[in-house]
């Protein structure tokens, strides 16, 4: 797929290789990098949504149960 | 521990957008289920041009994606952007505007589509001067959100803002690239580009719509509203910024997938091909962090029905993504494309990801914003039981058609015929289909006014809090910062590079595909018998538009021998490049329409156009009568043919003065063949029909040693 894709890419075959390049790159380097730090910060992000609550909201709350 | 600040966040904007939402998915869904019965009842158009198919068609869809989904989206980030970022929206007025615009748009929408006032782009019907409303009041919103996010408490940018800001900046992006347009007059436009580029420009924005607008932004609703919900974080966020930066940056490319097989460079396709298949990775990423957040809740999920619906709506996602990818492989595509399969798969998306995704926000918000309880949890229960049999019982029957249908396309005889050589044939075979898939949209709407009942007792049973009391510390107290810090959280501070980051990402892939295809003239080689079209074949063109035929016929015919066998000569690109806008549409309820000229005498279109049963007995196409009624108005033909001739088309220097007269020479040439068939009726050469006429005879000649049209 991608050989038949490069080889009748023509004139443009450039652009395709570099956005391929480009994005194997960005992906590579998130990816290394999301892995690498601390997990406390990860933590306060992922909880942002749960942080939000005030009174009002808080006795809402249970309104599932 | 630093002093908190006071403040208060505006529900009163959320409740209207609420309420808009509410609405508009009742008026989307009625629309849509009219336009599937009309596919068993044609006569359901009760012979009113403005209730026919081919213009409630867009209707129905614009009505889906921009009110009910747009109403969904802003009601969403009204209530999610201000606690996040723990502060009020920036500017009252801008939310008001903003708020009050896009129903003026809806309602100009609503307005102007049924009266045919189209620009034949699926999804980007709207004309003009409403592109330029919704340019305005996009741009509001923008800035609304962007003076929100300066102002913050919150020193980081939770992932569900991202996906906003990635969402308002690439639609900035697809409005204006595809809505590049030379105004004929007030209501009347012709695009910049031309045929395979059109085509190109098209679904790059029509992909990128599904993408940008039905889910980037419901991504970020998921990533903030699940987590509420099931009150707990979401299940990784690491895989959240992953998720997001690939998603963004390989969804721009997908758009050629639409127009696999076609006149488009293989170069072009196969770049759609591959983008869509490696799509498969970023959207089932988010879809397990969607569903893995609620490890160790799914007990909570057998009885609220808030759970419920997001379950649903996240797995209908997963499903979505995982068949969009595999419709995009050329083989399969070659089965799956101009059938109602597509339908069905959109319908996957929109009634599951889409709808239960807003009902399930819907029945936890509104309680929240009224300080109440949920009216019944039984009556949302019956709600989800309902709307999940009705998306079965919607997509199934399609699933089915699209197959069959497909399959009676391509079947040959023993001794090398089509099996099945009238079209109609393979139609009348499917209509069960479709009246199983009004039964399906019929559940679904039960189950909507099951959802507007309880959510109106829940309003009358409580009491509105329009300023919602809150407290934060300050912004000063991160807002100066020093020292090494991660990569990311120097992108999340900062609002203006999570904007350049997101634009760069989107901006290559659509560099990349539309940039050759749009400046390397090479890319569509010319063929030297092709003509422009001629005035009266120019309005028949307009009147096609305006009756969106091209809702149910295609004009492509795909490079396979079970289509050359029954249209003729597959579809060159270079035929293509007066055609503004392309036409090649992307369903075929009828048949396709490419190298329909000189295939019938003048008066079998007559015939068909007054009742289309007296010649395709059976047929589900509705009749047309007011074309053979109503007069063709010439009195834009001189400024179509300027406008065309500023976008390059070569008529001759001075020819707007004579247009009208070749129209009308052409005109009487149809209406003697008319009349020598036995049709007449006073006036015949100044109806709308003859343009048409014209028009369909026109259509896939230039190429082929046949009379022209009226000869």
């Amino acid at each position: 797929m991608f050989k038949y894709l490069l080889e009748s890419a023509g004139n443009i075959n450039w652009m395709a290789i570099s956005a391929l390049i480009t994005f194997m790159a960005v992906f590579t380097i998130s990816v290394v990098l999301v892995f690498k730090h601390n997990s406390a910060y990860i933590d306060k992000m992922a909880s942002l949504p749960l942080d939000d609550s005030n009174p009002v909201n808080s006795e809402n709350d249970n309104h599932e149960k | 521990m630093a002093q908190v600040e006071k403040f208060s966040y505006d529900n009163a904007i959320v409740r209207k957008f609420t309420y808009a939402t509410i609405v508009f998915g009742v008026v989307g869904i009625l629309v849509g289920l009219i336009a599937a019965l009309q596919l068993v009842f044609p006569s359901l158009n009760l012979g009113i041009p403005e209730t026919t198919f081919g213009r409630i068609r867009p209707l129905h869809t614009n009505a889906a994606i921009f009110a009910f989904v747009g109403n969904g989206i802003f009601m969403g980030v009204y209530y999610s952007l201000q606690r996040l970022l723990k502060t009020r929206m920036y500017s009252k007025f801008l939310s008001e505007f903003h708020f009050w615009g896009w129903q003026a748009i809806i309602l100009a929408a609503a307005i102007t589509l049924p009266l045919g006032i189209t620009s034949a782009k699926e999804y980007a019907e709207l004309e003009w001067p409403i592109d330029i409303a919704i340019a305005l009041v996009w741009v509001a919103f923008g800035v609304n959100m962007f003076g929100t996010i300066l102002k913050r408490r919150e020193q980081h940018l939770y992932v569900a803002i991202w996906f906003y800001i990635a969402t308002w900046v690439t639609v900035t992006v697809l409005h204006i690239g595809n809505n590049l347009e030379l105004p004929v007059s007030l209501w009347k436009s012709y695009p910049v580009f031309a045929g395979v580029q059109d085509a190109l420009i098209q679904w790059w924005y029509g992909h990128n719509a599904v993408a940008f607008f039905l889910t980037t932004p419901y991504l970020g609703l998921m990533y903030y509203y699940l987590p509420k919900a099931a009150n707990r974080p979401v299940y990784s966020y690491k895989l959240s910024i992953i998720h997001f930066w690939a998603l963004i940056f390989i969804y721009i490319w997908a758009g050629p997938h639409h127009l696999l097989y076609t006149s488009l460079p293989d170069w072009a396709q196969s770049l759609g091909t591959v983008f869509s298949i490696m799509l498969i990775a970023p959207s089932w990423g988010g879809m397990l962090n969607g569903l893995l957040t609620l490890r160790g809740a799914w007990d909570r999920v057998r009885q609220d029905p808030v759970l419920k619906f997001m379950v649903v709506a996240v797995t209908a996602y997963g499903m979505a993504t995982f068949e969009g990818p595999m419709l995009s492989i050329k083989s399969v595509n070659a089965i799956s494309h101009y059938t109602d399969w597509t339908i069905g798969h959109v319908h996957i998306g929109t009634l599951g990801w889409n709808g239960f995704l807003t009902f399930g926000i819907l029945y936890w918000l509104l309680p929240r914003l009224f300080n109440t309880k949920l009216h019944s949890q039984k009556l949302a229960n019956a709600h989800f039981w309902i709307g999940t049999l009705g998306i079965l019982f919607y997509a199934i029957p399609l699933y089915w058609a699209g197959w069959t249908q497909s399959l009676m396309w391509k079947q040959f005889t023993p001794d090398g015929f089509l099996q099945y050589g009238n079209f109609l044939e393979t139609v009348t075979q499917i209509i069960p289909m479709y009246a199983l898939r009004a039964l399906g949209g019929t559940l679904y709407v039960v189950g909507y006014f099951v959802m507007i009942y309880n959510l109106v007792k829940t309003i009358q049973a409580g009491s509105f809090i329009g300023d919602e009391e809150a407290e934060a510390p300050p912004a000063s107290t991160w807002a100066v910062h020093t020292g090494k810090e991660h990569w990311h959280r120097w992108i999340e501070r900062r609002p203006v590079q999570m904007l350049i980051a997101a634009t760069i990402a989107i901006l290559i892939g659509g560099i990349v595909e539309i940039f050759p295809m749009a400046m390397i003239d090479d890319q569509v080689p010319k063929i030297e018998s092709v003509t422009p079209y001629t005035p009266l074949e120019l309005e028949g063109r307009d009147i096609y538009i305006r009756e969106g035929c091209l809702g149910c016929h295609s004009q492509m015919v795909r490079p396979f021998r079970s289509e050359t066998e029954r249209y003729g000569e597959y579809s060159k690109s270079g035929e293509f490049i007066y055609d503004r806008p392309f036409l090649w549409g992307s369903k075929r309820t009828g048949p396709d329409l490419h190298r329909v000229g000189g295939k019938y005498p003048d008066s079998w279109h007559y015939n068909h156009m007054l009742d289309p049963e007296t010649t395709s007995p059976g047929s589900i196409m509705p009749p047309y009568p007011w074309l053979l009624r109503d007069e063709l108005n010439t009195g834009n033909t001189a400024a179509k043919i300027r406008a065309l001739q500023t976008l390059g088309t070569p008529y001759p220097e001075g020819y707007d003065q004579i247009a009208v007269d070749d129209l009308q020479k052409q005109a009487k040439i149809v209406a003697d063949n008319l009349r020598k068939d036995g049709i007449d009726d006073d006036k015949l050469e100044e109806k709308e029909i003859v343009a048409l006429i014209a028009y369909l005879q026109k259509l896939g000649t230039d190429i082929k040693p046949a009379p022209q049209a009226g000869n």
